[in-house]
């Protein structure tokens, strides 16, 4: 039961961190591969402020806020890349910044990580065992997902959907492309940023390895596999992973593969992404209007 | 000024296998028009085949074992643009992209998988280097000069004087109108594939003797060729060339005013320099 209930708050987690990103790589076509540093932010920050005794919600605003105002300092020379050169440079920039974790020791204590993050305490309800987590995480995510939702349905979300078939088009219409992909970043930040935020609190403890590019492979697979570009997809492209990846807990091998499973999962994981974009790019959930 | 002069000759030894990592990045890129994300792993599976020769069972003498070894690279190259480049040639470059993406993931935890996750050597002695001008070369570092020069020779033979290299350029510059002049498109992409992963496992081999080995020199040295090419032009072979100089060069500089845990930042810092103050570089024509 426990199990269940921990794999529901990690399903929450990564909910929320699949929808930031979908709206970056779904809705606007930005092809960030550096997302993961935007969760590191979130969880850096609030993670930091709750240890020097600050109230949750204050740690909160401040982890959001930290994030959205980096996406926007990073969006303004990134954004002048086009596709590949985007990608590049945000990954250069999660790298850098798993760098900064770890070399700024006097800050964030470097590789050893920050222990002993305080469970969340908002409006007079600690959030400390697990089915109380899992409603903090549940309704983050139903309002991730009602908030972005509402965004992408808005007039703001076809301009979006308008940049990334055809740019030039959208131009052409009067529509300011690079202003509509700085929102676009800026918002998929401040909520890459939130679900930082969650994890830090949730795990107590955070270190530079948690904030690797396997965290942004992870979620651009659950993008890519639910589909990209729906409301839905985020989601179910995070339940039918986390459930794919625990389900090998259960398969009763020898203590010493215990070395290889670690490797071959996330060769699976990769794979998993070659053979959806060359058999099925559009994923689990088609978007509606697309071939 | 003795620390000066040996971190600008660590500078171009760095340089010079960085100037291999990107003329074989711009090299795919200039013919077949995309970004190969997953050129980091063949550099690291290049230091990897020449690992597995060396080692149990093959045990070969280090000389010997570079000829297997990037042989392997290159067939590892044919099956990278076979198993998952080519049928992807019309799909959009999200796809595209992705698909690369999830390529270097599965090779990299590939390595990691075989070999584990530590750092590892060759086993070579360590020789003392030889002292000149009170500067420090090894014997190692001589012949990372030597290989990149031949290299860099040989690139140019093959693209200047030879017409496998005059229909590759004609393919760079547009495909469908060499296609249209009767050039054999299919034979220019796949010597770009031998050439782009031979630049790359050699790249990767010669880094592993001067340093160590470890799965993921791919990702961080795909950054650095990447932000080599901006320096030169993307799709600019000479360009890349310099670029690679000026970034090994930049970095071992920086190590002099900045903390070492950040040289492997300073490529990333040039790069959003250069789209901060001459973003023409990479929005020229080749950029849509």
């Amino acid at each position: 039961m426990d199990l269940l209930l921990h794999l529901c708050v990690v399903i929450a987690i990564y909910s929320i961190f699949a929808m930031s990103l979908n709206i970056e790589v779904g809705y606007t076509g930005l092809f960030n591969f550096g997302h993961v540093a935007f969760l590191g932010i979130g969880a850096y920050t609030s993670a930091l402020l709750s240890l020097a005794g600050f109230p949750f919600a204050f740690c909160l605003m401040v982890a959001l806020a930290a994030a959205g105002l980096t996406g926007l300092l990073l969006s303004i020379p990134a954004l002048r890349l086009q596709g590949d050169y985007f990608g590049i440079a945000t990954l250069g920039f999660g790298e850098i910044l798993r760098l900064v974790f770890q070399n700024e020791v006097w800050l964030t204590k470097g590789p050893m990580g920050l222990p002993g993050i305080p469970k969340p305490e908002m409006l007079g309800v600690r959030f400390e065992s697990l089915p109380e987590y899992l409603g903090l995480a549940a309704v983050a995510a139903l309002l991730t997902y009602l908030v972005l939702g509402a965004v992408t349905e808005s007039p703001f979300g076809r301009a979006l959907r308008a940049v990334r078939d055809d740019e030039t088009a959208a131009e052409i219409l009067g529509k300011n492309a690079f202003a509509f992909k700085t929102r676009s970043f800026v918002i998929g930040s401040v909520f890459a940023g939130l679900a930082g935020v969650l994890w830090a609190h949730y795990t107590s403890f955070v270190s530079p390895s948690d904030f690797t590019l396997n965290e942004t492979i992870v979620v651009l697979l659950i993008v890519v596999l639910g589909g990209k570009g729906t409301r839905p997809g985020p989601v179910v492209g995070a339940v039918a992973l986390i459930f794919l990846q625990e389900s090998l807990r259960f398969l009763r091998l020898p203590p010493e593969w215990t070395r290889y499973l670690g490797p071959l999962q996330q060769m699976a994981f990769g794979a998993l992404l070659v053979a959806l974009m060359v058999f099925r790019p559009e994923g689990l959930i088609r978007e509606k209007g697309r071939k | 000024m003795d620390i000066l002069l040996q971190s600008v000759v660590n500078g171009i030894l760095a340089g010079c296998i960085y100037a291999l990592f990107a003329m074989g990045l711009t090299l795919i890129y200039g013919v077949l028009n995309f970004v190969n994300f997953a050129h980091g792993e063949l550099i690291m599976w290049g230091a990897y085949f020449l690992y597995l020769f060396v080692s149990e069972p093959f045990s070969l003498p280090l000389w010997v074992a570079v000829a297997p070894a990037l042989l392997c690279t290159v067939c590892l190259g044919m099956a990278m643009d076979f198993a998952v480049f080519r049928p992807l040639r019309k799909a959009d470059r999200l796809t595209l992209l992705i698909a690369a993406m999830g390529l270097s993931f599965l090779l990299r935890n590939a390595a990691q998988f075989f070999w584990g996750a530590e750092v590892r050597t060759y086993g070579l002695e360590i020789t003392r280097g030889f002292r000149f001008l009170g500067l420090s070369l090894t014997a190692n570092q001589i012949l990372i000069i030597g290989v990149t020069v031949i290299c860099v020779i040989g690139v140019y033979l093959l693209f200047f004087r030879t017409s496998l290299g005059k229909s590759m350029r004609a393919v760079s510059d547009n495909l469908d109108l060499a296609r249209v002049v009767g050039i054999n498109a299919r034979w220019s992409i796949r010597a770009a594939w031998v050439v782009s992963a031979l630049l790359a496992g050699t790249g990767g081999i010669l880094m592993a003797l001067d340093t160590n080995l470890n799965p993921e020199m791919g990702v961080i040295n795909l950054v650095k060729a990447f932000a080599a090419t901006l320096i030169g032009g993307v799709g600019n072979l000479w360009g890349a060339l310099l670029g690679g100089l000026l970034i090994g060069l930049a970095e071992n500089l920086s190590v002099l005013v900045i903390s070492p845990g950040y040289k492997d930042a300073v490529a990333f810092a040039i790069m959003v320099g250069i789209l901060l103050t001459r973003p023409y570089i990479v929005t020229g024509k080749r950029m849509d």
